[in-house]
């Protein structure tokens, strides 16, 4: 019983990490530009099959790190070209574009790598169990969940101690003042829009060694990516890692007690901290913090 | 004297609502130009305008020579023109530290550890949030975080607006030491009595027309004139 509720907790943890890192794609997109971007799993897709067709000239460690580049490569172009359109105008129209950019990159992989999953070799070293006691936490898995942190962990930096990132939580509160001081905001939100979708592509690369590719596999994190913003409190990004640890650990964890239920239970979470705080966990006064 | 500012014929709008009626005006350089009017005249509009924020469905902005009328607020900044909004718009969110690290660094004489100097309660306030400070303190801030642009020109639009007499008086100094500094001031005000004193030009805006421009000695000395100037309300600005 211990050993299958830790079981659970730990796939908790990893589902848990994917959502972080989407919905943390997600949340600096929304904060900067106001687009709610349902093309992120999209991207994931991309970064996903991009990793696989890397792989065989720069091995699994290079695709790791280039594929989720190449991603944001895309993302940028894309937001230079139509995504910066939208900004400013009524939502509806970012939510049009952006739900017809993701069908695009779907069937845009499907027509090239096809519709049938792909299997993805991960290296032998990250593919042993720990031990045999504890056979279900491979190394991949705490590789993937290292790798999330890292990647976290990093974001947060760059956030807090460079002058981009600033510049972007600056933005995110008032984006005229900085372009009164001389930053250039068109350039500011079309590098952000490119981090975000850089953390999309990671997801893609992480879960595709995980569990194989399929053009649909964004669809399934793009929900709990949103429900893990909504519950951390929308304009956090410290909120929405909380979010979606919470919504990882909750699922996971649910999947031993009630398996039908693991799915709902990210919604449930969701309404009962809105009731409780209509601003989410750290939504009022966590604002970037 | 060449103009740091130019600005003829401008015309805004606030969607359907026709705000400034052909406002032009002009910043000498090396001067500290007063822009006054009660609330509601549209000096916010004019500097907004100026600033790239809100641009003049007509009209022309010069900047330093430079047509800037249709460029984005950034590349007006850029030339050197320091903004210091109405309400201060400090960011609530980022330390006294990091909001003075978000302007662009243009090369200059303003530097993180003389801004410090000039403002030593910002210094020891560094690591508090922007929504952590009084209002002078927040003043200060912006004021401080324009100056790391290192402008050439400043627009400041009230910034005596809710603080204490005596946070006015530091205000009004760091305004005239601003001119010694070399740097253009377009002041937008409505303590007229303190703005005409250290002002060498002003303008009067009222209902989104210059209704006055000339010397601000010889308006400051005509207390009738201004209340003329100001209409009906004009107690509520010429005060106190
Ligand atoms: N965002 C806006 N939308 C619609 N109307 C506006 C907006 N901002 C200002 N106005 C209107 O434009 C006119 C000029 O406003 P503006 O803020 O430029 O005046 P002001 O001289 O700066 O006044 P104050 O001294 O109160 O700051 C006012 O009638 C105001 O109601
Ligand atoms: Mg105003």
């Amino acid at each position: 019983m211990t050993q299958l509720l830790l079981f659970n907790a730990i796939n908790g943890l990893i589902i848990g990490a994917f959502y972080v890192l989407m919905a943390l794609g997600l949340s600096l997109i929304l904060n900067l530009s106001g687009v709610i971007n349902f093309a992120h799993g999209g991207f994931l897709v991309l970064g996903g099959y991009l990793a696989y067709a890397l792989t065989p000239y720069v091995g699994f460690w290079g695709a790791l790190l280039i594929a989720p580049l190449l991603t944001a490569g895309v993302g940028f172009v894309v937001e230079r070209l139509m995504v910066r359109r939208v900004y400013g105008r009524d939502p509806l129209y970012g939510l049009l574009l952006t739900f017809g950019l993701a069908f695009i990159l779907e069937d845009g992989t499907r027509s090239i790598w096809g519709a049938q999953g792909l299997p993805v070799s991960i290296p032998a070293v990250l593919a042993r169990p720990l031990s045999s006691d504890f056979f279900f936490i491979t190394g991949y898995r705490l590789f993937m969940v290292g790798t999330v942190a890292a990647a976290v962990f990093l974001l947060f930096a760059l956030l807090r101690y460079t002058r981009v990132g600033i510049r972007i939580r600056a933005g995110t509160l008032d984006l005229d003042t900085v372009s009164a001081l001389g930053i250039n905001v068109r350039g500011l939100r079309s590098l952000n829009f490119a981090a975000g979708i850089f953390l999309a592509g990671l997801s893609g690369v992480l879960a595709g060694g995980q569990l194989g590719l399929e053009p649909t596999m964004g669809t399934g994190l793009l929900m709990p990516g949103f429900v893990a913003i909504i519950v951390g409190g929308v304009g956090s990004l410290p909120g929405t890692l909380l979010g979606g640890l919470l919504i990882g650990l909750a699922s996971g964890v649910t999947a031993v007690f009630f398996p039908s239920a693991s799915e709902a239970v990210i919604y449930i979470l969701m309404a009962v901290v809105l009731m409780v705080r209509p601003h989410g966990l750290l939504g009022e006064e966590g604002l970037l913090t | 004297m060449s103009a740091a500012i130019e600005a003829d014929n401008l015309h805004s709008f606030y969607g359907k609502s026709h705000i400034l009626h052909g406002v032009g005006l002009r910043v000498a350089e090396g001067g500290i130009t007063a822009l006054l009017g009660r609330n509601g005249a549209g000096k916010t509009t004019t500097l907004r305008a100026l600033i790239g924020l809100t641009p003049p469905r007509q009209g022309r902005v010069m900047v330093f020579g430079v047509d800037t009328t249709h460029w984005p607020s950034f590349r007006i900044a850029a030339l050197g023109v320091g903004y210091v909004p109405e309400g201060r718009h400090v960011f609530p969110n980022l330390t006294v530290e990091e909001n003075l690290k978000v302007p662009l660094e243009r090369p200059g004489p303003w530097t993180l550890p003389r801004i410090y100097q000039l403002f030593p309660a910002l210094a020891d306030r560094r690591r508090n949030r922007g929504r952590q400070l009084s209002g002078g303190e927040q003043e200060m801030l912006a004021i401080a975080r324009a100056l790391l642009l290192n402008p050439r020109v400043l627009l400041l639009d009230e910034p005596s607006q809710g603080l204490a007499p005596l946070v006015v008086r530091e205000v009004f100094r760091i305004v005239v030491e601003m001119r010694r500094e070399g740097i253009s001031v377009l002041l937008v005000e409505q303590n007229v009595r303190m703005s005409l004193e250290i002002a060498d030009y002003a303008y009067v805006l009222d209902d989104g027309s210059v209704v006055h421009a000339g010397s601000a000695r010889e308006l400051a000395a005509d207390p009738a004139r201004i209340a003329a100037l100001a209409g009906a309300t004009a107690e509520q600005w010429t005060d106190p």
